[in-house]
Order: C-alpha cells, then sequence, then structure tokens
C-alpha cells in the first residue's frame, strides 16, 4: 500500500476523531490508530504529531493526563474536551463541503 | 449573553495555559521528552516485531523522528514563548561573554555612562523648570493673565489691579482669579534688630485658586485690606522660627517698628508652600483689589493668576478675554485704550524663560552622547571583528540572520543599561555640579532625580543601544561564511568595516569640533567682557545697600489714592548718612544712588520743553536714577559737556540734571542738550512731575544694567530736589539708596562696614544696611551668567575631547594590529622607523583632519544658537575655530603616539611568523 502525506491543516482533523472515540490515548497510540483505520495510506509523522497536540492543548481542544501504559509504563494519555468536540463538528462539516466542492469541480473537469 | 463572552473567556483560558506553561517550562521540557521517548521507544518494538534487527530499528526509529531537538522546540514555539526564552537566552550570553572582557565593558560603559550621566542631568533640570507640572491641584488649568501696552502687542505687562473686579464680573470661563506679588524684601524690626524678611501680597481667594489649605487657622476674608492693621498668614518656617511652632499663635499680633503696622496671624501655611518664584516666603499679606487705594488703576504689580473652568481651552479663554478687553477701553478709555490682553499658562509664565538657555545645553549633551556611541560602536566593531569566526560557526550552525542580529543587540542593550546605571549615579552628582556652577534660580531646589529623569535614562539608554549596536550587528549579522572560515586567523579586515571605523572616529572629531567651537565662543566672550570699559572707575570702591521702609515715620500714603508723600526725614537721614561715613578715616569721597551700574534702576518718560509732544504711546524713555552730588566724582564718570551736579542744586534752587551721552546724542542731535528742559512722567501713571528739570551737564555713559548691554539714555537727579509726593511706587527711589564709596588706595576697606552700620544705628536703630560688596565683585558677578555658560559647555566639551581622544586612540591601535604584518615587511624590506611612524600618523590626521573640515562646517550651523549669548565675538570667529581646529590635531596627534610607536616596535621576524 503507498503511503500518503496528510494532507495540511487536516491532522488536528484525524486527531480529534481518533480521540473522539472516547478511548484516552497517548502519543504513539494516536498515530498508530490513524494509520491502521486508514489502511496504512495515512502516515503520521511524530515530526508534525508532537507540535500539533501542543497546539491542540492550548487551545483547550484536548487534555492531557499522565498515566501507566498496559506494560505500566508512563504516558501522557490525550483526550478530548466539550471545546474539542465541537472543533471536531465544525471541522468535519467543513471538510465535507471542501471535499464535496473539489470532487464537483474534478468530476466536471 | 454567554455567547458574547464566550470567545473572550476562550482567550482568557487560554492565555492562562500559555503563562503555566511558562512557569513550569522546565518540568514541560521534561515530560515532552519522557513523552517522544515512549514513542521513539514503541516504534523500535515495532520494527523488531516486523523482524528488524535490533540496532537497526533502534536507528530507524531515531531517523523518523529527525532532529529531536528541533522537534522540541517546533512543539515548545506552538505555546508562543520562543521570543521570551530568546531574549533571556541572548541576554545570559551576553553577560557570559561581556564577563570574559571586564576591560571592554567598563571603557564602554564608563563612555555611556558620562554621555547618558549628562543627559540625565540637564534633563532633570528641564524638567524641574519645564515639564513637572506645577505642584498645585489641577496646575494645568491655572493661567496667568498679561496685558499688552497700548503699541507693543508683544510685551506683557501686569494690569492695574483695581481690573480684577471687572474680570470676575465679566467672563464665564474662569472658575476664579487671584492677583500674586513676586516675593517682595521687607524687614521685620521688633525684639531682636532688624531682620530682612520674605513677603507676599495676594489676593484672598489666591489660597483657594491653589488648592492650599493652611494648617492652622483660617486664610483671608475678602475685607481685609492692607492698611494700618491687618491680618497675616505665616509660613511654616517662619511660624516655627519664630514661634517654636506654638498652636496658640493665632490672634497674636506683631508691630513692625518701622511700618507702624500691626499684623494679627490668622493662618499658618503648610511646609513647602512659597508659590511660585522658588523663594522661601515669611508671611502673606492681603490685597483688597476694591480698595480706594487702587482706583486710579495705576498700579500695575500684581499677577492674575486665574483657574479655567473644566472643559475650557485657552484659546477660548483668550477669545472671552479679548472681548472684556475691548469693553474695557471704552469704560475707561483713559487707562486702557489700545491696551490687549494676554493669557499664557501658568507653568509657561514662570518658566518659559529657562528654554531659551537649556535647549543649547541639551543639544550639547546631546552631541556628547553622540560621540560616546559612535566610541561605542569602534569599540564594538572591533570586537565583532575579532569574533567573526564565532558569527559564522553559529551561523553554519544554522542560526538564522535575525537570531545573530538579535544576540548582538542584546550585547548591546546590556551594555547600555550597564552605562544608563552608572549615568544615573553620576547625574546625582551632575546636578549637584549644575547647582553650583549655575548659583540660585527659581526652582534649583525641586531639581532632583524622578521616574521622569529614570525613565528619560532608560529610553535613551535603550535608543544608544540601537545607535551603537546598529553598524556591528550588521556586521555580524552578515558574516560572508566562506571567507570568514577561510581566513581562519582572521586577520585582514575588508576595506569597507575599516571605512565604517575611520568615517565613526571621524564623526567623534566633528562633533567635538562643534563643542569645542562653542565653549571657545564662550570663553572669548568673557574675555572680551572682562576688557569691557564700564564707564567709570571700579576699583576702591565699596558698595552697600540702605533701604528705607515703605511707611512708618518716612513715609506717608495720601489718602484717596496711590500717592505716597515722603516725609522731610528721608533727605535728612540721606545727607547725615552720607556726611557722617564721609569723615570716616579712609574714605576719599562718598555717593549714593538709587541702582548702581548692574543693579537695577527705574525709568522714566519725558517730554522737552518747546518739543512738539510726542503722542501718548511714543513717548521717549529714558533709565533714572536718584543720585547724591557727589555721584560723578566718586565713580570718577568723565564729564563732557556743562557741569556736574553739586550742592547748590538744592530745593529752593531750579532742579537740574546731568544726562549721558546717550542720552544727548539721541534726542538732541543737532542741538546744545544744556539748557534743555524736560518734564518727567513716571509712566504709565498720567500725571508730569511738578517742575522742569534742566540740563546741567553731559557726563560719559556707564554700563547702567550690564556690561554686555549697550548703555541706555540715562538722566541723574539730585536726590536733594525732589517733589513732596510720588505716584504709585516712584518714592521707593526716593527711599533706597546704594552707597558707593571711594576709598583711599591704602584703606583697608574691611572695617568700613561696621563703621557704616554703627553711623546707620546711631541714626535709626532699626535700619539695616545690606548687600555689602565691593564695586569690582558686583560687575564680576554680573558675568555670571555668562561664566556659567563657559563652564558648562567647557565640561562638555572637555567630555567630548577626552571621547574622542580614546576613540582615536582606539582606531590607531587597531589600525596598528591590523597592519603588524605589513609594517613587518616594510620594515624587513628596509623601512626606517620614521616611515613607520609617518604611515601611522598621516592615518590618524587625516581622520582629524576629515573630522575638523566636517565640524566646521556643522559648527557654523550650530553656533548661531548661542549668538546671543556671545559677547564682541560672532559665532563664525575664525580665530576660535583655528584655535579649536589646532587644539584637535594636537589631540589627534597626542592619540596616534602610543599606537605608533607601538608600530615603529615591530619585529619583522615576529610579524612573519606570526602568519
Amino acid at each position: 500500500m503507498p503511503r500518503e502525506e496528510i494532507p495540511p491543516g487536516t491532522l488536528d482533523l484525524l486527531i480529534l476523531k481518533t480521540l473522539a472515540r472516547g478511548e484516552e490515548m497517548h502519543g504513539y497510540e494516536i498515530a498508530r490508530s490513524i494509520q491502521r483505520v486508514s489502511e496504512d495510506v495515512l502516515q503520521v509523522e511524530e515530526g508534525s504529531l508532537y507540535p500539533a497536540l501542543q497546539r491542540m492543548l492550548i487551545k483547550g481542544w484536548v487534555k492531557a493526563e499522565w498515566g501507566a501504559t498496559a506494560e505500566n509504563r508512563r504516558a501522557r494519555y490525550y483526550r478530548l474536551t466539550a471545546a474539542g468536540r465541537k472543533r471536531l463538528e465544525a471541522g468535519v462539516s467543513q471538510f465535507r463541503r471542501v471535499v464535496q466542492a473539489i470532487t464537483r469541480v474534478i468530476q466536471t473537469a | 449573553m454567554r455567547s458574547l463572552f464566550a470567545p473572550l473567556l476562550e482567550r482568557l483560558s487560554e492565555l492562562g495555559r500559555r503563562v503555566r506553561m511558562l512557569v513550569r517550562r522546565e518540568r514541560f521540557d521534561r515530560e515532552l521528552e519522557d513523552e517522544m521517548r515512549l514513542h521513539r521507544e514503541m516504534k523500535e518494538r515495532e520494527f523488531v516485531e516486523a523482524g528488524v534487527s535490533r540496532e537497526e530499528a533502534h536507528y530507524a526509529a531515531r531517523r523518523r523522528f529527525g532532529n529531536a531537538t528541533l522537534l522540541k522546540e517546533s512543539s515548545r514555539s506552538a505555546w508562543g514563548w520562543t521570543w521570551l526564552e530568546d531574549t533571556v537566552q541572548d541576554v545570559r550570553y551576553a553577560f557570559r561573554s561581556l564577563r570574559r572582557n571586564p576591560g571592554f565593558v567598563s571603557v564602554v560603559v564608563f563612555s555611556l555612562a558620562l554621555g547618558i550621566g549628562a543627559n540625565s542631568t540637564i534633563f532633570s533640570v528641564m524638567n524641574a523648570l519645564l515639564y513637572r507640572p506645577l505642584p498645585y491641584h489641577g496646575a494645568d488649568r491655572l493661567a496667568a493673565i498679561w496685558e499688552t501696552p497700548l503699541g507693543h502687542a508683544d510685551q506683557r505687562q501686569a494690569p492695574p489691579i483695581a481690573e480684577l473686579l471687572d474680570w470676575r464680573k465679566q467672563n464665564h470661563v474662569f472658575e476664579d482669579i487671584a492677583l500674586t506679588s513676586g516675593t517682595e524684601s521687607s524687614i521685620l524690626s521688633g525684639t531682636d534688630g532688624p531682620e530682612p524678611i520674605r513677603i507676599q501680597d495676594v489676593t484672598p481667594n489666591f489660597f483657594d485658586l491653589l488648592g492650599m489649605k493652611p494648617i492652622l487657622g483660617r486664610i483671608f476674608t475678602a475685607d481685609e485690606m492692607q492698611e494700618l492693621t491687618q491680618t497675616v498668614i505665616l509660613s511654616d518656617s517662619f511660624w516655627k522660627r519664630h514661634f517654636n511652632g506654638a498652636p496658640d499663635v493665632l490672634g497674636k499680633s506683631f508691630t513692625n517698628h518701622n511700618t507702624g503696622i500691626v499684623s494679627t496671624i490668622v493662618g499658618i501655611m503648610p511646609p513647602g508652600f512659597a508659590p511660585f518664584y522658588g523663594e522661601p516666603v515669611d508671611l502673606w499679606q492681603p490685597i483688597n483689589p476694591a480698595s480706594r487705594r487702587y482706583s486710579a488703576r495705576q498700579d500695575h504689580w500684581l499677577m492674575p493668576v486665574a483657574r479655567l473652568k473644566p472643559g475650557v481651552t485657552l484659546a477660548q479663554a483668550q477669545t472671552e478675554m479679548d472681548v472684556i478687553a475691548r469693553r474695557l477701553e471704552q469704560t475707561y478709555p483713559a487707562t486702557n485704550k489700545g491696551i490687549g490682553k494676554k493669557l499664557q499658562p501658568l507653568h509657561e509664565a514662570l518658566f518659559g524663560w529657562a528654554r531659551q538657555p537649556l535647549y543649547p545645553l541639551l543639544g550639547a549633551v546631546a552631541f556628547v552622547l553622540l560621540i560616546a556611541c559612535a566610541n561605542v560602536a569602534n569599540l564594538l566593531l572591533s570586537r565583532t571583528e575579532t569574533r567573526r569566526n564565532e558569527y559564522a560557526v553559529r551561523a553554519s550552525l544554522g542560526a538564522g540572520r535575525r537570531r545573530l542580529m538579535q544576540q548582538l543587540f542584546a550585547e548591546s542593550g546590556l551594555l547600555a543599561l550597564l552605562g544608563g546605571a552608572l549615568g544615573v549615579v553620576l547625574s546625582y552628582w551632575g546636578i549637584q555640579l549644575f547647582r553650583a556652577l549655575a548659583g540660585e534660580f527659581p526652582a534649583s531646589g525641586s531639581i532632583n532625580i524622578d521616574a521622569r529623569v529614570l525613565l528619560f535614562t532608560l529610553g535613551i539608554s535603550l535608543l544608544t543601544a540601537l545607535v551603537f549596536g546598529l553598524a556591528p550587528a550588521v556586521q555580524a549579522s552578515n558574516p560572508n561564511l566562506n571567507n570568514a572560515l577561510r581566513e581562519a586567523a582572521g586577520r585582514t579586515s575588508s576595506g569597507s568595516r575599516s571605512l565604517t571605523r575611520h568615517a565613526l572616529a571621524a564623526s567623534e572629531v566633528a562633533l567635538s569640533m562643534v563643542l569645542l567651537v562653542g565653549a571657545g565662543l564662550m570663553i572669548t566672550s568673557i574675555l572680551r567682557l572682562q576688557k569691557v570699559d564700564p564707564g567709570f572707575d571700579a576699583a576702591n570702591l565699596l558698595t552697600m545697600q540702605i533701604r528705607l521702609p515703605e511707611g512708618g515715620k518716612y513715609m506717608q500714603r495720601v489718602p484717596g489714592g496711590d500717592m505716597e508723600r515722603a516725609s522731610p526725614q528721608v533727605t535728612a537721614f540721606h545727607r547725615e548718612v552720607l556726611d557722617r561715613i564721609s569723615s570716616l578715616p579712609g574714605v576719599e569721597s562718598v555717593a549714593s544712588a538709587t541702582g548702581l551700574p548692574m543693579h537695577f534702576s527705574e525709568g522714566y518718560t519725558f517730554s522737552i520743553l518747546r518739543h512738539p509732544a510726542p503722542p501718548p504711546d511714543q513717548r521717549p524713555r529714558a533709565g533714572y536714577t536718584e543720585v547724591s552730588p557727589d555721584f560723578f566724582r566718586t565713580l570718577k564718570i568723565p564729564l563732557k559737556k556743562g557741569r556736574y551736579l553739586d550742592d547748590h542744586d538744592t530745593e529752593a534752587a531750579p532742579w537740574a540734571v546731568v544726562v549721558n551721552e546717550t542720552f544727548a546724542h539721541r534726542f538732541f542731535p543737532n542741538e546744545d542738550p544744556i539748557g534743555q528742559q524736560l518734564l518727567l512722567r513716571y509712566d504709565p501713571y498720567p500725571v508730569n512731575e511738578e517742575r522742569p528739570r534742566q540740563i546741567v551737564g553731559v557726563v560719559g555713559d556707564i554700563k547702567q544694567y550690564g556690561l554686555p548691554r549697550p548703555a541706555p539714555p540715562f538722566i541723574y537727579a539730585s536726590y536733594l530736589q525732589q517733589p513732596a509726593v510720588y505716584p504709585g511706587g516712584a518714592i521707593v527711589a526716593h527711599l533706597w539708596k546704594d552707597l558707593a564709596i571711594r576709598t583711599a588706595s591704602g584703606a583697608r576697606p574691611q572695617d568700613l562696614p561696621a563703621a557704616v552700620k554703627k553711623i546707620v544705628a546711631a541714626l535709626d536703630p532699626d535700619q539695616p544696611v545690606t548687600n555689602v560688596m565691593t564695586m569690582d565683585k558686583l560687575l564680576d558677578e554680573s558675568l555670571e551668567d555668562t561664566r556659567f555658560y563657559m563652564r558648562v559647555l567647557g565640561i562638555f566639551a572637555g567630555m567630548a575631547v577626552l571621547l574622542a581622544l580614546m576613540g582615536i586612540y582606539g582606531v590607531m591601535s587597531y589600525f596598528v594590529n591590523e597592519r603588524t604584518r605589513e609594517i613587518g615587511i616594510r620594515v624587513a624590506l628596509g623601512a626606517q622607523s620614521a616611515d613607520v611612524l609617518s604611515m601611522v600618523v598621516k592615518t590618524g590626521l587625516r581622520l582629524a583632519l576629515i573630522g575638523i573640515a566636517v565640524g566646521i562646517v556643522l559648527a557654523l550651523g550650530v553656533t548661531r544658537l548661542i549668538a546671543s549669548i556671545l559677547y564682541g565675538v560672532k559665532p563664525t570667529d575664525p580665530i576660535t575655530y583655528g584655535a579649536v581646529a589646532v587644539s584637535l590635531i594636537t589631540v589627534a596627534l597626542l592619540a596616534c603616539f602610543l599606537p605608533a610607536r607601538r608600530a615603529t616596535k615591530v619585529d619583522p621576524m615576529v610579524a612573519l611568523r606570526y602568519e
């Protein structure tokens, strides 16, 4: 399966959606989950994952808490906040509109 | 509602999170690292599970993370504090790198501190006089109201006292208007001999207008007026001095034995309250503008101070006063025809004069600071030059251009702040020095380092950092990696860089030139002034003042107007004093005058009998003084025509006057002045003297108003030929006498004052003798202002030269270092030490000459600013310019000396091996 770059601006959306399933996850799990759900098409670059998480912490879309992994290792777990959920909804509907519009343009051509 | 505030709340909580992050950033860093390590290890395991060897998995995981530091930084930058952390880092770095160069730092900081300290000192003077609000409640709404005399809209004078009532009735723009006198000297006599005190005459509402309340008792009521009994308010210091601060002082009264006025104390003002003139006030007397005494509207000696209603602008108030002025012209045509009114912010009225002397000084210190900046820029440039490798390495390791500049500016800023801090300390002494040099002037006591001065110092410190840090920062940020790294030793510098350095040193010379020319012109002025012939012989003359009081046994007020009658005792007293002094041993002659040269004197307008009468607004005016007949012989003023006054000019004889040459030439250009008759008038009092005065002699001019000023036309009348009744205040010319005593050249004048005091005390025990001073000293003191300016400019010029000397020395040292190898080759090829010497000296001289050329042009433009305080020398005086140029060349040679000597000692072997 070829790997694709994540289009700019959509990484936030993917992270929020991943967390929206209700589980708390640490960074590695988020990256793995996106990769798995996208059937290995989307590869999350570590170089952009952590800055993105920091950005979302500032915005208050996610919260972070330290916890222990299954193997009892210290990890920072991220969780969606109400503001994050709102942002996700707005982001998804905006994304849909853009994709539909792009699709229409491509099909017409 | 909630939706309205939601975005705001969001921003606030976001800010809160950012701040939390800043506070705990070390923990944050650690946590981020932990988080990423976990991620990396899990990735590693993932690879291992996929069948990659352990070692390879380790590197693969690392590779995926890329530059861990960069990643960490970009994560951190999300929180928006990078700039702050960078700055902190830069400052810390600057500290470290400066600490390694204490010599460099101390030279730089000292240069800057000199420049900044000088600026802070001058600014603190300007602050106290011009910028700090007056210490009264709502001081920005206080304004002075002047009147402009007929035909002289640019002049200001105090309006008649009674007009206050009209203004109050007719205006809608002021909350209130009060009147105040200046601080007047008076004599309090009573218990322990005569004591000089300072009093201020004010209308009762004066204190309310300024928002001041007494600490004890009350202020004046509206109908308390200055007559034979009056109420007074004491100053805190007078109360403590005379009544030990006793609270039962209210209601006590004391009698002035001289004036006979009984004064009852009704209030005490708070400590430090002494409005407007920078002098302590001992007591306040009430003025009642409604008094019949002022109904003639001739008394122009009280300044009106008004408080604008809130929201009323000065322009609106001026418009209203213009209307009132026109209305008053119609109501009182005799006194108010053509009289205008002029409003001025009170602060401006009291201290506006300070701008003219202070702005040139601020300009001078700005120059000193510029020189210091050029100096420091040069030192920094040399330093950056030697650190080029460092910058090149940092740039190649990824430091951005902006970051490099920022780093350099952090260093400059740190240096400037250190310089500023030391500058504040220096300005503390600077202020003391300024006070010592300037002598007494209003508000000189209130000069201090307050928040505004500190802010100013901080401001100019940062500004200087920008000025002197710019060239080095630009230079460092453009390190041209290739060259820098290739010439590992960094021994040669490009032409443009040494050009910058030399240009900076030349500009230091140019700026010093301007200051030196300024100081030189002042010195020339002083030298010229000291040679000015005052028109009389000042040697062996002792002067002192006897001011008879305006009241009591010497003067009676004529009821129903502003006229005063002198008692015959006045003339008798003066004559007796002169007679007794003249028979003292060692006294050659003695004379009295109202206003010796350099002192105050009255002015009278006059008309000439049998000449066409001048229009009332163009009456000729001349200086006037009442002298004893021996005045001319005692001062040795030459007789040009006719005769001196003498003892035959008595009350019964025709009134005689002597005029000076300027008077004779101006008013009788084509006639013989002798025999002409003058009718004097104490303008603006509209009545002539009762008898004409005949000119009997013409004497030489004397510099009555100071050595730099041309002699005014002048009339001398005998104190024996005076009217019985004087209009509005003119009587002081009869009461106040300055004595001039000519001593035999061998006699010791030290014993004289005591002898004179004994004579006066025998005649009137309450009468003090004051201001004992030799005439030489009096003349000398009249030059104090000019001398002050000379000293201050001299100090600044000295600082400038010192800085320029350091600057040239620095550049030349660098020049020699840079060329050690070249010099070595030359010497190896047979150059003599004279050749080497001339190479260095020529470079230094060229630099100085360029600086001098530019400096001359600058000085020609700038010295015009002090033209008004120069005497006998033009701002373009070629001799001064030449002398300054020569001395600057000497300074430049001096600065070249050490580097040049070092150059001649270059050992070619050592220089070339250094390769």
